[in-house]
Formats: structure tokens, sequence, C-alpha cells
């Protein structure tokens, strides 16, 4: 084979080119594109498919997903909050985490003129800070095959009957804190009742799985039989087969919402506030409802009947619902996860 | 001459000890919820660390586990080396190879095999079950065996590949020898190899030792979430707590520990061999 200078060139090139399609800092240059740091898993693949693809390539915006848990992406948007261009363009976080990052001036306050769909958003839900993407409530799953009267509360997971029968994702703890408060007659803002509670649970023989994921695979083989979880999470494993149903709990329960912010060292917030408008559409809203039970943040998605009968609250149920306290959550959060690893799980 | 050790040097320089100097200063800040990080120069994080019984408790589960796989490591290891050493056939380098394998898998990966082997429906319980010898699945998941099962998989390949290339350059003539004078096979091994071998001992036990005290994903991932060790507390500090200047006081601690440990170790062994 000859191998002429011209070849060698293209060559090259060829390589060249092929060694920096992976590097966005260049390939940002050519195209209009939006980085979201997002969830990966069903979350991840309903975004893409519904937003990505149908609402964002039409526009000419390539949507690149920074997949993580959601603690590592804090750590992430913390870690670069003095940085001049930041990883994220659009920051996917629950309504506690995005309320803990925001106190650390991570994110823009949104500027909702520029937001086509910002006033189809329920006002409950909205905020300076961070978009409403989808919500569910806080209930309390159980398996209707083993508990036959159906549990009204957290208290019932103290019931000797159920010894060895709670299970709690690890993921959760303060959530899981949460409901040990209430089951003690604390308060959102006040999660002292929890220590003793959480012990007592703890010789109870309640057992902490390492995701939501290993929780699940134990309620489906019946290794426990109630926890404290996302109706929404409830709705996916019913349709998944694994015997739970659910209930809002009397002594109250918070609503999770999951947010999308603009971080201030975004390097394309147009593309940003784009795709955020895209998040809103009534399409890619009723798209999660229907895959992941969780409800829109909208007030003109439709939801079809069949799934709005059970993926939605009744006005009695509504009411026992309320947004968790931020501030207190914020001040405490180091306390709790202390209790939860040191005392709880020691 | 010492031009060539500048560009390691530098990248030295530049990727570890710079960010060490930074987690060191921040290791001396105060944590503060609602700002994170206050400037300051305080011990407090430190003294929390040492006098907390709970991370007492993950240092002493850290040790423990650390040490208990070290010699374990050592135990499997030593025959192993041996054999591979003393092959005199074409195989040794396929043999060598297959030692390494292990290694071509990634951590994760290769604990995921092991969830996936020991959970509560996993391969061995099932096959238990299966066979009608149990009725309930048996807890070999999430337990300090599982996670030193998970660590003695990935340091095996280290000790012996230390191991074997230090018994290679002992003559086989010096075990033949102590024969010929009338040694069994175990009094060969006592007097003469183990000896002989000692510096290979103590640079595949500290390497070891060292890989086990920074164990995260086996200890995670097998040691469930009751398990607690000592990276895995850093990593939970730095991110799940978001308490940057104690994850880093941990962090120190947990290099201080090994250091210290890692230099006694070897000056123990470096003596017994010069008296050897």
């Amino acid at each position: 084979m000859n191998i002429t200078r011209r070849a060698t060139l293209a060559g090259a090139g060829a390589a060249f080119a092929s060694i920096t399609a992976g590097l966005p800092g260049i390939a940002r240059a050519q195209a209009k594109q939006v980085v979201v740091g997002t969830w990966g898993g069903d979350y991840g693949e309903l975004l893409r498919a519904n937003i990505d693809q149908p609402l964002m390539a039409p526009q000419g915006i390539e949507v690149l997903q920074d997949i993580a848990n959601a603690d590592p992406r804090k750590t992430k948007l913390l870690a670069e909050r003095q940085a001049r261009r930041g990883t994220f363009d659009v920051a996917c976080l629950s309504d506690t985490d995005m309320h803990m990052i925001s106190a650390q001036g991570v994110f823009d306050n949104l500027d909702m003129a520029k937001l086509k769909r910002g006033a189809a958003i329920l006002p409950a839900l909205a905020k300076p800070y961070a978009v409403p993407h989808i919500y569910s409530a806080l209930v309390l799953l159980y398996n209707p095959n083993k508990i036959t009267t159906p549990p009204k509360g957290f208290a019932d997971m103290f019931d000797p009957k159920y010894r060895g029968r709670v299970g709690f994702s690890d993921i959760l703890y303060s959530t899981n804190t949460f409901a040990a408060a209430m089951a003690g007659g604390g308060a959102f803002n006040n999660y002292a009742p929890s220590q003793k509670k959480l012990m007592e649970l703890r010789s109870l023989d309640a057992k902490v799985y390492p995701s939501n994921e290993a929780l699940a695979a134990a309620l489906k083989s019946e290794e426990v039989w109630m926890t404290p979880m996302w109706l929404a999470r409830g709705f996916m494993w019913q349709k998944a087969g694994i015997p739970v149903k659910h209930v809002v709990p009397s002594e109250g329960a918070y609503a999770i919402v999951f947010e999308m912010a603009v971080p201030k060292n975004s390097r394309g917030k147009d593309n940003a506030y784009a795709y955020i408008d895209a998040a809103l559409q009534p399409a890619a809203q009723a798209a999660f409802a229907d895959r992941m039970g969780y409800l829109p943040t909208v007030k003109d998605a439709p939801l079809p009947a069949e799934i709005a009968s059970q993926i939605s609250l009744t006005e009695a149920e509504q009411a026992r619902l309320r947004a968790p306290d931020y501030d207190y959550l914020l001040k405490t959060h180091a306390e709790i996860l202390d209790f939860w690893n040191k005392q709880f799980k020691a | 001459m010492a031009a060539l050790v500048l560009p390691a040097g530098l990248l030295v320089l530049l990727l570890l000890v710079a960010p060490m100097l930074l987690l060191a200063r921040i290791s001396l800040n105060q944590f503060s919820p609602t700002e994170m990080m206050v400037e300051a120069t305080t011990a407090a994080n430190y003294l929390r660390a040492i006098q907390d019984p709970y991370y007492q408790q993950v240092m002493a589960t850290t040790l423990g586990v650390a040490l208990g796989c070290t010699l374990l490591t050592l135990a499997l290891g030593f025959p192993a080396a041996y054999w591979l050493a003393r092959m005199q056939s074409r195989w040794k380098s396929l043999a060598t190879i297959l030692v390494l394998f292990p290694l071509l898998v990634g951590n994760v990966v290769r604990a995921a095999g092991w969830m996936a082997l020991l959970g509560n429906e996993g391969a061995i319980n099932a096959a238990l079950k299966g066979l009608g010898l149990i009725t309930t699945s048996l807890p070999l998941l999430y337990n300090t065996g599982s996670v030193v099962t998970g660590i003695v998989a990935v340091v095996l390949p280290y000790m012996i590949l230390t191991l074997a290339s230090v018994i290679e350059s002992i003559p086989r003539q010096a075990e033949e020898a102590a024969s010929n004078l009338g040694a069994k096979p175990f009094t060969v091994f006592r007097r003469v190899v183990l000896p002989l071998a000692l510096p290979g001992v103590a640079a595949g036990s500290v390497l070891v030792f060292i890989l086990c005290m920074n164990t995260y994903a086996s200890a995670v991932l097998l040691g469930g979430p009751q398990f607690k060790m000592m990276a895995p507390a850093v990593y939970d500090q730095f991110v799940r707590g978001n308490n940057w200047p104690f994850g880093a006081a941990l962090a120190f601690i947990l290099l201080g520990v090994t250091l210290l440990l890692t230099v006694v170790g070897s000056t123990l062994l470096g003596r017994k061999y010069k008296t050897a």
C-alpha cells in the first residue's frame, strides 16, 4: 500500500475529529447544546423520550445528560459554585435538596419572562429559584396480603405484630426520620421525637436496605411488608407486580417535588430556559404520570382517568399534605444523618 | 539524571500534593449547615473524630478487616506464589495472566457479581432452596464475611505476584541442600524459604494492607447500609452530610493511621529479615 501525504492528512484529520467528538467544550462551539444534570433510570429515560427528542431536537438544541444520583450532583454544584463555568445548564433535584443548594447561592433567580409556560405552573409549587417538574406525596406503603386491616398512619409501623416487617430505604434517611418523628408526636419543624421512636423501631428489628431497588425486591419477596415511600414509586411497583397499597398517613405528610433550576455559572442559559419550557409542556408532563405515577405541575396537562384515580389524592388526603420545613431541614440535616448512621443503624 | 524524575514529579505535585494541601486546609475549617464552610483554624474536626465512639468503632472495623484480609491473603497467596515461582512449564506466562485475570474486571462490577451470588435471591440461596436443603434464605450478604470475601478476591493477585517475584530469586539449590541435610518439607519452608521470602512478604503485605484500608466499593456494596469502614464514612460526610471539613479530617486520620501502621509493620519485618 502506498502511503501518500494526502491520505495521511485525511487520516489524521479523521482521527482528530473522532477524538474531539467526545469533548463537550469543543463541540459546544459548533452546535446548540444544553447539559442537564439528572438521575438516570426511568427519570433520565423519560426526559430523553419525551423532552430531548420530540421537543428539543426540532429546535436544533442537543441535550446532554450528566447522569448521577442526587448526592454526587449536589456536591458537584457546590464544588463548582466559585467557578466561572459550571458543568450543568439545568440541575434536577428534589425540593429539599434544591433549597439546600440554593441557600449556598448556586442558582439564578428565574426570569419568568423568559419562560413561555411560566403561567401554567401550579401556584402552590412555584418558587423563585426553581421550576417544579413533577410531584408526588409521601405515603405509607403496605402489603395487603399480609396486612389485612389497612394501616392508618406512621404509628402502625410500631405495632409489635409487624416486628421485622418494616423496611426502610437507606437513601431516604431524612424522610424515614420524619415518619418516626410524626409517629412520636413531632411536627414539620420538630424532629426531636424521632430519636426515641427510631430506637424503638430498631428494637422491633426494622430493616434497612441500601437503595429503593433493594427495598422493592424485599417487598416483592414479602420479606418486609411496610415502608414510607413516595406514592409514585408505589404506583410503579404495583405495575411491576409488587404487592403494595398506599395510605396517606393520618399524622400528616409532605409532598415531594422534583424541580429544575439554572446554575449561575451555566454556559447556555437561553437553552436552559428552552429546556425547562419543554419540560412543562402538557405532553411531556403526562408521560411522567403515565409511566412513573408522578403528578403534573402544570394546570393544563391531561391525565387519563384511570391513572388519575390511582395517583391523585382526595381533598381530605390533600389536606394532610404540606411542604416540608426547608429551613428546619437545612439546619438539622447533619444531625438527622448523624443519628441515622450512628445510633439507628449502628 | 535527576531531570528524568521531573515529568512524573511535576505531575504528582500538581495532581496529588496540591489537592491534598487544599484538603488539609479544609479540614481546619468549621462546618456550618447554612454556609457550608466557615474559614477557621481549628482542630475541632480532628478531636471530634478521635473522641467519637462511633468513629472509633468505624476505625476499629477498618483495621480489623484490613489486618484480617492481609493475613488471609498472605496465607492463601503464599502457596500459589510458590507454585507459580517454581513452575517450569511453558504454561507459566499463561498462569501469570490467569492470576491477573480478576484485575481485568472493575471493582464495582466484581462486587455486583458477588451480590448476584450471595444475595437473598442470589444463585447460592436459590440453588440450596432448589435442592430442598433450606427453606429461608441464608444471610450471606451484608456482613463482615461477604466484605472480606470481596476484598480478598480483589487483592490476592497483588500478593501472589509480589511474592512470586521474590520466591523466584531464591535459588532452588538452597531448598535442595536443606533437604539433603535431612530437613523435612515444612522445616525447609520455615527455616529456608520463608526467611528468604520475607522482603516479598513485607512488600506484598504493605501493598495489600493499604488497599484494604481504603476499601470503598466492596464495603458499600457487599457490607450493606449497616457496615461502616473509613472510606465510605469519608464519602458520607462529603456527599451526604455536605460536611467537607469533617470529611477532610476523617480522610487525614485514615491516611495517618495507614501510614503509621505501614511504617511500623515494614520496620518490624525489616528487622526480622536482618536477624533471620
